[in-house]
């Protein structure tokens, strides 16, 4: 069994009438990627910068490394050791990217080569370039960058492609995977399904301060997906009637194409011999269940590009 | 301490590379100084004859309105002489005296009142051109700057230009008879003005002498621009402070720069204190060169000495703690910068800064009296220009106090944690 490195017991975060947080219980695991997905006002970032040491808890029990985080003496402790790329990250505009990383760096007693992190994160073009003339996906790269300067053993990255386009999006992802590589231990939050699918090793479904499902994707996905999906492109109504008389779930669609849930791998084999005898000549194509299913099913919503429920 | 320096260096190399930065921290105060001297300095080569009638009489003429007349004479462009109070028809009384080949009249009238309209009306001027000032600096700076940059100076202008509107017009006191024909009038005219927004300085250069008549330097003539110099300095170490820190403070907080930095190691004493520095240094460097321009363009005397290094620093600990507690109550940047200038630019002109207390208007002394910039820039008069010992140190205990006292709610509004 891995180390815990972050154990969370029952966290509470009241700010006046509003329970942002509410009663939330989880660990992070030494290596791991962990996420938070959740739409926006969920209580991420409260609960993420409780854990920093920049925001007091209500109640419960929060502790890094072993540490108390409502400690003070203990929150010097975490500080040492964690690297963070907040929300809406931004640094002194008229700096260069390696003034800016050396001055995050110049905090800590023990800190990496900013070159070396500057390498790491594949911006060593722009290192004299000033952080007010880089693009957003950059500006990230760089706060990325800042974050692991001190050589942190946990780095937390609240919605850190947030704004993103699609394409910096993946730069930001592909510096997450190296971040893995290196065997850090992260904490993501994000309101992209695919974003959490794609990087993490465990997911913490949040909403209204709570946390409606936590596990690694594919256990969510085989707990929480639903049915896989046969689709016929453009199999049409005869066939559609054909396959509804043996497989009760058989739709259609105004394009003519049919959709065959399937319960299991046995009941997939069996459309797929019944295709067979028929003598199939179209395409098809199986679609299996993917996170923002299990959020539907167990949130009953979606999660809007902007990070809103609906 | 280590940390402390970092953060200062990391500060004031931000801000040693916006353009909008050094425009109000240096720019703009070494022109005012340039504009102050030029217009207050006085002075002129030729020579107008000039006829005065002074009816602001009090059973003697009053001081201001001969000390006024003593300046015009001082400017050493005029040859002033003197028209009875009962004479009515100045014109012609001025023709029967120059005779049939005299020249052109030019005759200076001062009502009654002077005095009292001269007191309420040289704030106005001072107002009216600073505000241009800083208009034409703009004007010349904004195809160099960005939307930001733009948007800042603009507040900045725009408070300024309030502040001047909301301000009483000077009333007529002065009457000026000049030919139509008379191809100097111009130049008459200006000078007449300009010695009319000046001649108090004029006037206290007068007092200094006499002041300095007990100490056993008594050679030492001390002219306008030397009461300008160290005034410009303090104002602008003011509006670095109230102005500077407390728009770059809000800025960072509003970015989340100051939350990414309370992540680290860094502590908020640490922090506060590498602005503090960095304050420092920017009103060191603004001294200098204030004070190199004042050499090269009007040979002004000022003196910096180990006092007054020690009195620049302590204002900066004064003038930032306002910045860090006026950034620690109000949240919004645009409110933050409204609210500094509103509060720096009333204050650079009701204080002693540019003009002596003791020749404002009794309610303008009481306002004067209760702002901590009256007590820096006479404190920074004393060490630099008068070298007046008891000025130093009353002025520097009472700067010292209320330094303390605002970098500590400074420290305390400021907050390092979220709620
Ligand atoms: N300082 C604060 N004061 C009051 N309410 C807050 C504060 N910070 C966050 N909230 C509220 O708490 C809820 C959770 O916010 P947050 O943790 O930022 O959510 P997320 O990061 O998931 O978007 C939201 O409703 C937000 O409006
Ligand atoms: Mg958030």
């Amino acid at each position: 069994m891995a180390k815990k490195v972050v154990e969370v017991s029952s966290l509470v975060k009241q700010y006046g009438d509003l329970r942002a947080v509410d009663g939330i219980s989880f660990e992070l695991y030494e290596g791991e990627v962990f996420a938070f997905l959740g739409p926006n006002g969920a209580g991420k970032t409260t609960t993420v910068e409780i854990l920093e040491c920049i925001r007091p808890l209500t109640s419960g029990s929060a502790k890094v490394f072993g540490y108390d985080v409502t400690k003070r003496e203990d929150a010097k402790e975490i500080k040492k050791r964690i690297g963070v790329l907040p929300q809406d990250f931004s640094a002194l505009d008229k700096l260069s990217v390696k003034e800016n990383i050396d001055l995050i760096g110049g905090m800590y007693e023990k800190k990496l080569d900013t070159m070396e992190v500057i390498k790491l994160l594949d911006v060593e073009d722009k290192a004299n370039e000033r952080f007010e003339n880089l693009s957003g996906g950059l500006k990230q790269r760089v706060g990325v960058a800042a974050a692991l300067v001190n050589d942190p053993q946990l780095v937390f990255l609240d919605e850190p492609t947030t704004g993103l386009d699609p394409k910096a999006r993946r730069e930001v992802w592909s510096v997450m995977e190296n971040l893995k590589k290196l065997g850090k231990t992260v904490f993501l939050t994000s309101h992209y399904m695919e974003e959490a699918q794609v990087l993490a090793d465990r997911i913490a479904i949040i909403n209204k301060g709570k946390i409606a499902v936590i596990g690694s994707s594919q256990d969510l996905i085989s707990e929480y997906g639903g049915l896989k999906v046969l689709v016929v492109r453009k199999g049409g109504k005869e066939m559609a009637k054909t396959l509804q008389d043996r497989f009760g779930g058989t739709t259609l669609n105004h394009n003519g194409d049919v959709f065959v849930k399937a319960d299991d791998v046995n009941e997939m084999w069996r459309v797929l011999s019944t295709l067979t005898e028929m003598n199939l000549t179209k395409e098809i194509e199986i679609q299996t269940p993917t996170i923002e299913d299990v959020f539907l099913k167990v949130v009953g919503g979606r999660i809007t590009e902007e990070g809103e429920l609906t | 301490m280590r940390r402390t320096l970092i953060i200062f260096k990391a500060v004031t190399k931000n801000w040693l590379r916006s353009r909008s930065g050094l425009f109000f921290s240096i720019m703009f105060p070494v022109l005012l100084l340039l504009v102050f001297g030029a217009v207050f300095g006085g002075g002129g080569t030729s020579t107008y004859s000039l006829f005065i009638q002074n009816l602001d009489v009090d059973g003697t003429p009053t001081p201001l309105s001969e000390g006024f007349i003593e300046a015009l004479n001082s400017t050493e462009t005029f040859a002033i002489r003197t028209i009875p109070g009962d004479v009515t028809d100045l014109r012609s009384y001025a023709r029967d005296v120059l005779g049939p080949l005299g020249g052109n009249i030019r005759v200076l009238a001062i009502s009654e009142g002077f005095q009292n309209d001269m007191l309420n009306g040289t704030l106005k001027v001072r107002v009216g051109i600073s505000y241009s000032t800083l208009q034409t600096v703009y004007e010349y700076f904004e195809p160099f700057l960005n939307e930001t940059e733009r948007m800042a100076m603009q507040q900045g202008i725009d408070q300024m230009g309030q502040y001047n509107a909301s301000l009483p017009d000077r009333k007529a006191s002065l009457t000026l008879i000049l030919d139509a024909s008379d191809q100097s009038s111009g130049i008459v005219r200006s000078i007449v003005m300009s010695v009319a927004n000046a001649f108090n300085y004029e006037l206290m250069g007068a007092r200094n002498i006499v002041n300095f008549e007990e100490e056993p330097f008594t050679e030492r003539q001390l002219r306008t621009i030397d009461f300008y110099l160290p005034g410009v300095i303090s104002a602008f170490i003011m509006t670095n402070g109230i102005i500077g820190v407390t728009t770059n403070t809000t800025e960072f907080k509003r970015r989340g720069i100051i939350k990414r930095l309370s992540i680290t190691p860094l502590g908020k004493l640490e922090w506060i204190l590498g602005n503090v520095l960095s304050q420092t240094l920017l009103n060191l460097m603004l001294t200098a060169i204030i004070i190199v321009v004042g050499w090269l363009a009007f040979n002004a005397q000022a003196i910096p000495d180990i006092f007054s290094i020690v009195f620049i620093f302590i204002g900066s600990v004064l003038f930032s703690g306002i910045g860090m507690v006026l950034s620690g109550l109000i949240k919004d940047v645009e409110a933050a910068s409204a609210i500094g200038n509103a509060i720096a630019f009333p204050m650079m002109f009701l204080s002693g800064a540019y003009w002596p207390v003791e020749f404002m208007p009794d309610y303008m002394q009481t306002i004067a009296k209760a702002l901590p910039l009256t007590y820096f820039s006479e404190g920074l008069r004393s060490a630099m220009i008068y070298k007046y010992t008891e000025g130093i140190i009353i002025n520097m205990a009472i700067v010292s106090v209320l330094a303390a006292v605002f970098i500590i709610i400074g420290s305390l509004v400021t907050r390092w944690k979220e709620k």
